[in-house]
């Protein structure tokens, strides 16, 4: 009796996963789709020459070579990791200083959403639309920033057309487009800190400085954490606006693409200009590896400081 | 009115519709292009009058012509050109008709993206086309296309810096060139050049590659062997090539931050350069344009060659409408207009684009090949020298081009740069050949 029950029991259990796993069927179909397919075949052909061309299947085995040759024999790799890496630390330490203060200027600001509103709009801009959009202001010749600068006897500058400007325009425009973004979560941290521990500071005497150095700051280790890890994993992997803001200037040879590649542009460029799809492939890889290694370091370091909670 | 003439007129306004889409159903092609606005465009005077007509015009005239025929054409920049051609075709969604780099030429053929052209096309293009064009169209035997451009090289100078410099004829040969330039070249306190004696262009592979493959052919050097299995640039003759270009710099008659680009501001007395860059000369100087420019053929090292690429039009192998495609080709690249004598083709390329047309009822009857700028290009042709159509030309130039910039910014010597770019090219070949 009691083991007919304890069978009922454990058909009706095996019954509901297995309801359970048909709701969850379309979303495991889903990511099946487009994500677990599409990272193995990524692996297969990081191991493969493919042109796109021929079938997949039929693709020469390269073993390690791809990956050998990306980190010995292509300078060019080494010189858009440091690029991109230059690109990362800028915009996302730059930028997180920046949504700091402006989040804080909010914080105590009237009408604050009206303002949050003016600097979150950047973020749901497309990205091509904002490429575009600053591209015409760093225009050297009728662009608005060098107009503005002749305004105040400024000499204008080269911008996107400078080999030696051309990555830190973009990085300006990257800050610009992220910084509503950062704020908002700055905000959440900021509305998230019991206002008991400044009461208790202004009590003691601590003056504005002294409560953000030891109130402030520390309380907001997890946000930190959280937008230096999600913000770094994005710089990471920018292409969009680097390919917007660079192309004119790549095509045409006034900026050589040293100066201004990132990973993901030198991956598109070995893909789809060198038909090399196994080699960029590897690249996807070797940039999923040191952002995998960055994010560690980042973690293990701010925890050092006593943040648990990621 | 009663219910039956209702359902009457009902079923004749269904039938009249159905008929109707069927009679303007049409036969769609798309044309995907890597050309500037005003290529595709026209071009227009400043009372907005049309001076040269664009594909759009050629491509309107023929849908009147063909009523069943829509043609779309689309604009994609040169950089992502191939990955257009290559997406589409992976995606089954290819393009009807391609303007074709004779680079790309090898690994689309080899992959089985373009379709063997009719037998009357392949007949066309062997009969009346100039020589270097059918070769540069040709891969593994077969004609593949019509030949729609070809572009050379020429020394363009800025013959007013010349006149100021006290030179009236520009320079024969690279060692004249070489003396030249400084003399050309100015400079401000600091010793940085505000005026280019020569200019070169670093950071595109055809600015940096094409000059030196005429001065090395010209040094009796060869870029690869016969069988494409080895890269020979690191030969006497090619680190002599090199060296004469490094010339220049130790001279200071440029550096490595000169741009050819800088030519219609007068800061670049000489420059290597393609035909294609009339339109844009003209714009930049506008009426000073006859006065400043200067063409005449790359002074010679031993040899006198010059650099050439050809483009080819032509019907991707996974077009639906590959008859009509090529019937479009016809019309467009063959057909000969009477008033004129002419291709529609031929009067693009030289009206607008500034190309050279490659059909030889083009180059014989094109008014604007004999102007000031053309003419030296269109002569310079009998000692044109194609650029090889291999696998991954692309990549090859750019290995090249890096080495090449390596030098000029003294990163390198000429030597150590042609070894480590004959090192690089040569496993790429080995892959392929």
């Amino acid at each position: 009796m009691v083991k007919k029950q304890v069978r009922r029991r454990k058909r009706r259990k095996s019954k509901q996963a297995l309801i359970g796993y048909l709701f969850l069927s379309p979303v495991f179909l889903f990511y099946s789709i487009f994500l677990v397919f599409p990272i193995g075949f990524s692996l297969y052909l990081s191991f493969h020459r493919w042109n796109m061309l021929t079938p997949p299947l039929k693709a020469r085995y390269m073993g390690m070579k791809h990956f050998t040759y990306l980190l010995i024999q292509d300078e060019t790799f080494l010189i858009v990791l440091k690029n991109t890496l230059f690109y990362a630390l800028g915009t996302v330490f730059i930028g997180m200083i920046l949504a700091l203060i402006v989040a804080l200027a909010f914080s105590r600001t009237k009408y604050s959403s009206i303002w949050r509103f003016v600097y979150f709009a950047p973020v749901v801009t497309p990205p091509v639309a904002i490429g575009m959009i600053w591209g015409y202001l760093y225009r050297p010749t009728d662009g608005l920033i060098n107009t503005v600068l002749r305004w105040f006897y400024l000499p204008g500058q080269q911008w996107l057309s400078s080999p030696a400007q051309a990555l830190p325009s973009i990085m300006i425009t990257g800050m610009w487009a992220g910084v509503g973004f950062t704020m908002l979560i700055f905000i959440a941290g900021l509305k998230g800190i019991p206002e008991m521990y400044y009461d208790a500071a202004r009590i003691d005497g601590a003056n504005f400085w002294q409560a953000f150095w030891h109130i402030t700051l520390p309380l907001l280790k997890p946000t930190i954490l959280f937008v230096l890890v999600t913000g770094m994993i994005g710089a990471w992997q920018v292409f969009d606006l680097v390919f917007m803001m660079s192309s004119g200037g790549i095509d045409t040879g006034v900026v050589p693409f040293e100066s201004v590649g990132v990973v993901a542009l030198h991956m598109y460029q070995t893909a789809f200009r060198y038909m090399r799809m196994g080699r960029a492939s590897a690249m996807a890889f070797i940039l999923f590896l040191v952002v995998l290694a960055f994010t560690l370091i980042e973690l293990r370091v701010l925890r050092r400081g006593g943040v648990e909670s990621y | 009115m009663n219910k039956k003439t209702k359902w009457s007129l009902i079923g004749a306004l269904l039938f009249g519709l159905v008929f109707s889409g069927i009679a303007i159903a049409q036969t769609k092609l798309v044309f995907p292009v890597h050309w500037s606005d005003f290529n595709v465009d026209g071009m227009y005077d400043e009372e907005g009058n049309l001076i040269a007509k664009g594909l759009s015009q050629y491509v309107e005239e023929y849908m009147r012509l063909n009523p069943d025929i829509e043609i779309e054409i689309q604009s994609v920049s040169f950089e992502n050109y191939l990955q257009k051609i290559l997406v589409a075709h992976m995606s089954g969604m290819s393009p009807d008709i391609f303007q074709i780099y004779a680079l790309w030429g090898v690994s689309l053929v080899d992959s089985g993206v373009l379709d063997v052209p009719p037998a009357d096309v392949i007949r066309d293009v062997r009969a009346n086309y100039t020589p270097s064009a059918v070769i540069g169209t040709t891969i593994d035997g077969q004609i593949w296309g019509f030949p729609t451009e070809v572009d050379n090289y020429c020394l363009v100078y800025n013959k007013e810096l010349f006149g100021e410099a006290g030179f009236t004829e520009p320079p024969a040969t690279w060692a004249e060139l070489v003396e030249m330039a400084p003399k050309l070249t100015k400079y401000d306190a600091e010793g940085n050049i505000t005026q280019y004696g020569f200019a070169f262009l670093s950071g595109w592979e055809s600015a940096v590659v094409h000059p030196f493959l005429s001065l090395l052919w010209s040094n009796g050097g060869e870029f690869l062997s016969e069988d494409y299995k080895e890269c020979l640039v690191n030969s006497e003759e090619g680190i002599g090539a090199l060296e004469a270009e490094l010339e220049l710099f130790r001279k200071r008659g440029t550096d490595a931050s000169g741009s050819v680009w800088e030519f219609p501001n007068g800061t670049v007395a000489m420059m290597i350069m393609a035909p294609w860059y009339e339109s844009s000369l003209k714009v930049g100087l506008q009426e000073k344009y006859e006065d400043v420019v200067g063409v005449a053929p790359i002074p010679i090292l031993k040899e006198k060659v010059n650099a050439q690429y050809t483009w080819f039009a032509c019907v991707g192998s996974g077009s639906k409408h590959k008859e009509e495609a090529w019937d479009f080709l016809r019309w467009f690249c063959s057909d000969v207009q009477p008033a004129t004598n002419t291709t529609r083709q031929g009067d693009l390329m030289a009206g607008n684009v500034g190309a050279l047309p490659p059909r030889k009822i083009d180059m014989e009857n094109q008014e604007t090949l004999g102007d000031l700028y053309t003419q030296t290009f269109i002569e310079e042709l009998e000692y044109a020298r194609g650029e090889p159509n291999i696998f991954q030309g692309a990549e090859i130039k750019r290995i090249l081009m890096n080495e090449i910039v390596k030098t000029w910014n003294a990163q390198k010597t000429a030597k150590q740069a042609l070894d480590d770019a004959v090192k690089q090219i040569n496993e790429i070949l080995a892959e392929f050949y």
